[in-house]
């Protein structure tokens, strides 16, 4: 029976990629929008603005303290009442985007918070605007800081993208979902969907692994 | 008591002891300086085997300290070692820190080892101190209450790898008082330092390294007025003008 | 935006949110007790120099890490009845997120470890203590210090975590949100009223993880 399964699992293996192919690109533009944003609305927290700081902390705590399913589902049920109505895959996409850029905003705002003082005020008696100070002196020190955690992130974005197959983006973890459904071997068609997902993030997590050694020195 | 026969040690590529021979009789105090990279705290840090090395021998009282067979508790319970960053144990009050090797490696009850511990730290002037966490001390502080944690095995060798270079200068003189207190007591000890008024004042004789290799020996007196190398002649004209 | 919010439906559903967040709480606090002693024993075996224990350990973390929860739980859901074991969903959820937070914690306490300056160890071998000494006296209360704070930031991800049972039809916070919008078609208020109870209990953990990291750490003083 085992072999069975087995060598019908090897004929759909096709549709596992496509799923495969379908989490790499809801991952990709993920990655890309969350740090976009998440480092705007990192140099944001870590800003002087009292005001606009306090709203993107607000953001931050919501988006930190619910889980990313309750936040999938009011992107796609909830915001449809607030007139945003959206289909599965760009629902996916923005809420990756909500949820993802607050963790690395949190990365980036602890970066540049990890630079001394001193830094800002001797690029400040240089006469540098406030914006060279953060984009020519604050940043690119705080870069060090910054790098091995954001990619460590990267690795759990990628894991959380499976969480998007609840709204029914056919991604790797629907994939094994509805093939569960027609061969019950769900310890083959998982341990597959497994291997999947650690073909993509294990070089990640060795990439995040080997930075962290780099930058401790 | 401590004698090194040919000893060669490697980091990688570099060559950090390079064919050591060396006689420590008992109850000699020396002093070892040169510049930085020399080796010199890799040869004190050899001595109770915090490192190891590739080639030679190293006898402390008749035990070969890099032989596998040797008992390196008992070994290491019979050497003090105080290091530039004191490493007292931050999550212990003072008299904890010279308490906790007694209790445990010697196996004294702990009324009696609270007895020594007050003992050492009265010796070094800071009985007021025992309930004081590490924090709470000052550089000066932190490092009497080592030499205090490293007395307590009543060990019959101390070794100091620059115990005065973390301080600010006003705390150097209580620690030297403290050394230099114990070098007339007569127990073996080798120091790493630069202070070369403790060396003058106590030192039996004076070691001077260079690139892993012991260049110059001598008696303090001799070696820093009289230096025979011009390497060392170099060091200590750099030592003084600073 | 929230013009047609009723509240009225939230306190006639209240029941079942209570009933929910009762189940979010208590399965958060058995998984996380049992992460806690799979992540103690893994990082032993993880540290240690037996090969045995070493390296199935290893393989146990890096497959937990680069895989996700999601993955784990269908992996456990639809596969331990093929193995012919045939436990309740809760259980099966319990597990899932036992194995994947121990993983993490194993990674943490080894963390702490780590981070225990080499200074101290080198004085706890000279003054002759042997390894056994050196982890109980130095090492480990030492390393609790610095491991309180992310094992709490660990808690806050597994509270968080168990929502995803819902999934295998756990009866807890998220799953009762799911309930209700499926008797009433109000998606605000049964969502939103579940974000706000994580939200209190991500307030609590974040609070104390806060007041861990001031007050817990030792610092070696220079």
């Amino acid at each position: 029976m085992m072999a069975f399964y087995f060598s019908r699992l090897v004929e759909i293996f096709p549709f596992f990629l496509t799923g495969l192919w379908m989490t790499t690109k809801v991952a990709f533009i993920s990655l890309i929008t969350c740090t976009l944003i998440g480092f705007i609305l990192g140099m944001i927290r870590a800003s002087n603005n009292v005001l606009l700081k306090r709203l993107v902390g607000i953001y931050v705590a919501f988006a930190r303290g619910t889980p990313f399913v309750v936040q999938i589902f009011i992107v796609f049920f909830i915001f449809p009442e607030w007139g945003l109505q959206l289909e599965a895959f760009p629902a996916a996409l923005l809420a990756m985007a909500i949820m993802g850029s607050a963790f690395v905003c949190e990365i980036v705002a602890s970066g540049i918070n990890s630079i001394p003082k001193g830094q800002w005020e001797s690029a400040a008696s240089s006469g540098l605007s406030k914006m060279q100070q953060l984009r020519l002196v604050i940043l690119p020190q705080s870069m060090k800081v910054i790098v091995p955690p954001l990619v460590g992130q990267y690795v759990l974005l990628i894991k959380d993208t499976s969480v998007v197959s609840v709204i029914g983006v056919m991604e790797l973890t629907r994939v094994g979902w509805v093939t569960v459904v027609r061969i019950p071997e769900g310890l083959m068609v998982f341990a597959l969907v497994g291997v999947l997902y650690f073909s993509i993030s294990y070089p990640l997590i060795l990439l995040s692994n080997y930075l962290e050694r780099r930058m401790a020195i | 008591m401590i004698e090194f026969k040919g000893v060669n040690k490697w980091f990688d590529k570099l060559h950090v002891l390079n064919q050591i021979n060396l006689m420590i009789p008992k109850g000699e105090v020396l002093v070892i300086c040169g510049p930085s990279g020399s080796g010199k705290s890799t040869l004190i840090r050899c001595i109770n085997k915090l490192e190891p090395i590739q080639k030679g021998e190293i006898i402390v009282n008749e035990m070969s300290v890099h032989k596998p067979t040797t008992n390196l508790t008992k070994l290491r319970a019979e050497i003090g070692f105080i290091f530039q960053q004191f490493h007292l144990y931050p999550h212990m009050t003072a008299l904890q820190n010279i308490m906790l090797a007694p209790v445990n490696v010697k196996k004294i009850t702990k009324v009696e080892a609270e007895k020594i511990a007050r003992q050492k730290l009265e010796r070094v002037g800071l009985s007021e101190k025992a309930d004081s966490y590490p924090a709470q001390l000052s550089g000066g502080q932190q490092q009497r209450v080592a030499i205090a944690r490293g007395l307590a095995m009543s060990p019959e060798i101390m070794l100091f790898d620059e115990p005065t270079s973390a301080l600010d200068p006003e705390m150097i003189g209580e620690v030297l008082d403290v050394m230099v207190s114990l070098a007339l007591e007569g127990i073996t000890m080798c120091v790493v330092t630069h202070e070369m008024g403790f060396a003058k004042k106590v030192a039996d004789r004076v070691l001077f390294m260079d690139e892993g290799k012991i260049i110059e020996t001598g008696k303090p007196t001799d070696f820093f007025d009289n230096p025979k190398t011009e390497r060392a002649a170099d060091f200590i004209s750099k030592i003084l003008t600073h | 935006m929230l013009d047609n919010f009723n509240f009225r439906i939230i306190f006639e559903y209240l029941p079942l949110f209570l009933n929910g967040l009762k189940f979010t709480f208590l399965i958060s606090l058995v998984a996380l007790f049992l992460a806690l002693i799979t992540g103690i024993i893994a990082c032993a075996c993880r540290i240690s120099s037996i090969k045995v224990l070493k390296y199935p350990v290893i393989a146990y973390i890096e497959i937990i890490r680069s895989t996700p929860l999601l993955v784990q739980i269908y992996f456990l859901y639809f596969g331990l009845p093929t193995l012919g074991i045939r436990v309740p969903e809760i259980q099966t959820g319990i597990i899932a997120l036992m194995l994947n937070s121990g993983a993490y914690i194993a990674e943490i306490i080894r963390a702490g470890i780590n981070s225990v300056d080499q200074g101290q160890i080198e004085a706890g071998l000279s003054s002759g203590l042997n390894y056994v000494q050196r982890m109980r006296f130095i090492i480990l209360p030492q390393a609790l210090g610095v491991t309180v704070p992310p094992l709490l930031g660990q808690a806050i991800v597994l509270v968080k975590d168990t929502s995803l049972l819902s999934l295998i039809s756990v009866v807890e916070l998220t799953r009762s949100g799911q309930t209700m919008t499926s008797e009433r078609f109000m998606p605000s208020e049964a969502f939103l009223t579940v974000a706000f109870f994580y939200m209190c209990i991500y307030f609590c953990l974040k609070a104390l993880a806060d007041w861990s990291q001031r007050k817990l750490i030792f610092r070696e003083a220079y």
